[in-house]
């Protein structure tokens, strides 16, 4: 009956080719960046040859971390595991306080403030502290790493659950929809995108929080334990290569929720 | 015919003291079953205070509102009527498919039903071909016909729709009037509709409810006697330049009254 001829044409595109080439753009400059730097580290520290415990080459450093692959990587998942294990209390504390402070208007406007000033308390001063309350081991690398993972995700997460306009929640009314409906329908969907962006932040924060944590004591065959030692005794390219191996877990971390957030959100584009 | 909503000498006060301000002055309204009213007047005059009224997403402050004979809260429970707002209000995590379903997910009807009705639904407002696609991949016309489909989706014996072509330009607003007449004269149900366009209200309604500034009240009905179905045509009618300009005439009376008054 309707006649949608007219219709055709008017969609907004969606295009895979345009998806590969800024993909490539994105991907192309930052790589030849990070070339170039290597290449120069390279040649200067051939050229003006420091000692090694100061500036180790690049050919150093991988000959290094190829050398120590298997005990660099142990120590690098017993460091992720803490990294994760804090990822995952912190977050699901954060998600959990969220959906009951979203609940009341008072509640939110008295912790929220509290909660966006602690991003400037430097949580990790805090690690001897934890130390004390939960030991030498992963114990109290946990602790740390739950705390710094705890207040983005708290508050991002009350923010999303509170972005449903007057309208969509009204929507739900004329249904006669429960509570229950109205937060697993409407409030929970609107808030993931928040919560992946807190997702994100957490997953850099909690290897940071992890290897720090671990600066001030511990088993060495963690990798912030491991940086450290090395470096006291001036066998800095093992350090280099713990920290290249710091880099990879992280960067492991983050793009595997980046991924799972492409998988999970396909509505969700940068443009929103 | 039968009443499917009655107002009661209803008000609705906002406020207290000082801040009070009176929504709704003394409100009588009858509508029948299979009626198309329009509710015009010019902003804050009430008129989508009246909608939320009978929707039961605002409680009136005095007076006694029916809707199918009962209190607007049970209309609300039994899902009598369907809304459809002034923004499409679509929710973007869902495909244009799963945002008609929303209603029957929340009303649990069975699952195989459910993706039926939704599909014809779809085809009623022309948007077979876009299932799949997201609020964000279609145009505010395209997206306020997934909102009609859904508020239709149920099969509610009333429509209640808020300026729901407002912020559509002028042709796909004339676009969406014809669909929407098609549609009703399909389905039989009864509509409200708010809006602030004369012509929009004369060309759709079988009355129009026009409303006075600020304290709302009702200042006249008007019977829109122009014969069922209507096309471009009817625009281009002499009878409907008649009661365009009477509906105008009225509203400019209540307006300049209204200034005296203050």
């Amino acid at each position: 009956m309707v006649n949608s001829e007219w219709l055709t044409g008017m969609t907004r595109g969606s295009a895979g080719n345009v998806d590969s080439r800024r993909w490539q753009a994105s991907i192309l400059p930052p790589l030849l960046v990070f070339v170039v730097v290597l290449a120069v580290w390279e040649l200067g520290v051939r050229i003006f040859q420091p000692p090694t415990f100061l500036l180790p080459a690049p050919s150093e450093i991988s000959r290094t971390f190829f050398a120590n692959f298997t005990e660099l990587w142990t120590y690098g998942f017993n460091t992720f595991r803490e990294a994760v294990a804090g990822f995952a209390l912190g977050c699901g504390l954060g998600i959990l306080v969220a959906i009951v402070v979203a609940r009341s208007e008072v509640l939110s406007s008295v912790l929220l403030p509290f909660a966006v000033a602690s991003n400037s308390v430097p949580i990790v001063a805090m690690a001897p502290l934890a130390i004390v309350w939960f030991g030498i081991d992963e114990g109290s690398k946990i602790a740390i790493v739950a705390v710094m993972c705890f207040f983005p995700t708290m508050v991002s997460m009350v923010r999303g659950l509170r972005t449903p306009s007057p309208a969509q929640v009204s929507l739900m009314r004329s249904y006669a929809a429960n509570e229950w409906q109205i937060f697993r329908k409407l409030r929970w969907p609107a808030a993931m995108p928040f919560l992946f962006n807190a997702f994100k932040i957490c997953a850099t924060l909690s290897m940071i929080g992890a290897i720090v944590a671990e600066f001030f004591g511990g088993s060495v065959k963690f990798l912030g334990v491991y940086i450290k030692t090395e470096a006291n005794i001036l066998r800095t390219q093992n350090a280099w290569a713990a920290i290249i191996v710091a880099c990879i877990l992280g960067l492991s971390f983050y793009f595997a929720i980046v991924l799972l957030e492409r998988k999970l959100m396909p509505w969700f584009t940068e443009e929103n | 015919m039968s009443h499917i909503i009655e107002f009661d000498q209803v008000w609705k006060i906002f406020g207290a003291g000082e801040s009070e301000t009176i929504a709704l002055q003394n409100v009588d309204l009858t509508v029948e079953t299979g009626e198309f009213v329009s509710i015009i007047g010019p902003s804050g005059c009430g008129k989508s205070t009246l909608l939320r009224l009978i929707a039961d997403l605002l409680p009136p402050s005095k007076g006694d509102i029916r809707v199918n004979g009962k209190t607007p809260r049970q209309a609300r429970l039994d899902r009598d009527y369907g809304m459809v707002f002034q923004a499409p209000t679509l929710y973007e995590w869902r495909t244009v498919l799963k945002n008609v379903e929303l209603p029957l997910e929340v009303m649990r009807s069975a699952r195989e039903d459910k993706r039926g009705r939704a599909v014809k639904m779809l085809d009623l407002v022309g948007l077979s071909d876009f299932q799949n696609h997201y609020p964000r991949q279609l145009s505010g016309g395209m997206q306020q016909r997934v909102s009609i489909a859904r508020a239709l989706v149920f099969e509610p014996t009333l429509i209640l729709m808020d300026e729901p072509f407002g912020a559509l330009d002028e042709f796909t607003r004339e676009r969406l009037n014809l669909e929407l007449l098609d549609i009703w004269a399909e389905t039989h149900k009864t509509v409200i509709f708010v809006t602030h366009s004369i012509s929009e209200a004369v060309f759709l309604s079988s009355r129009v409810v026009v409303m006075t500034p600020r304290p709302g009240k009702i200042a006249r009905i008007i019977d829109i006697d122009l014969s069922y179905p209507r096309n471009f045509e009817t625009r281009e009618s002499d009878r409907f330049f008649e009661l365009v300009t009477e509906v105008r005439e009225t509203l400019k009376e209540e307006f300049t009254r209204g200034e005296i008054d203050d």
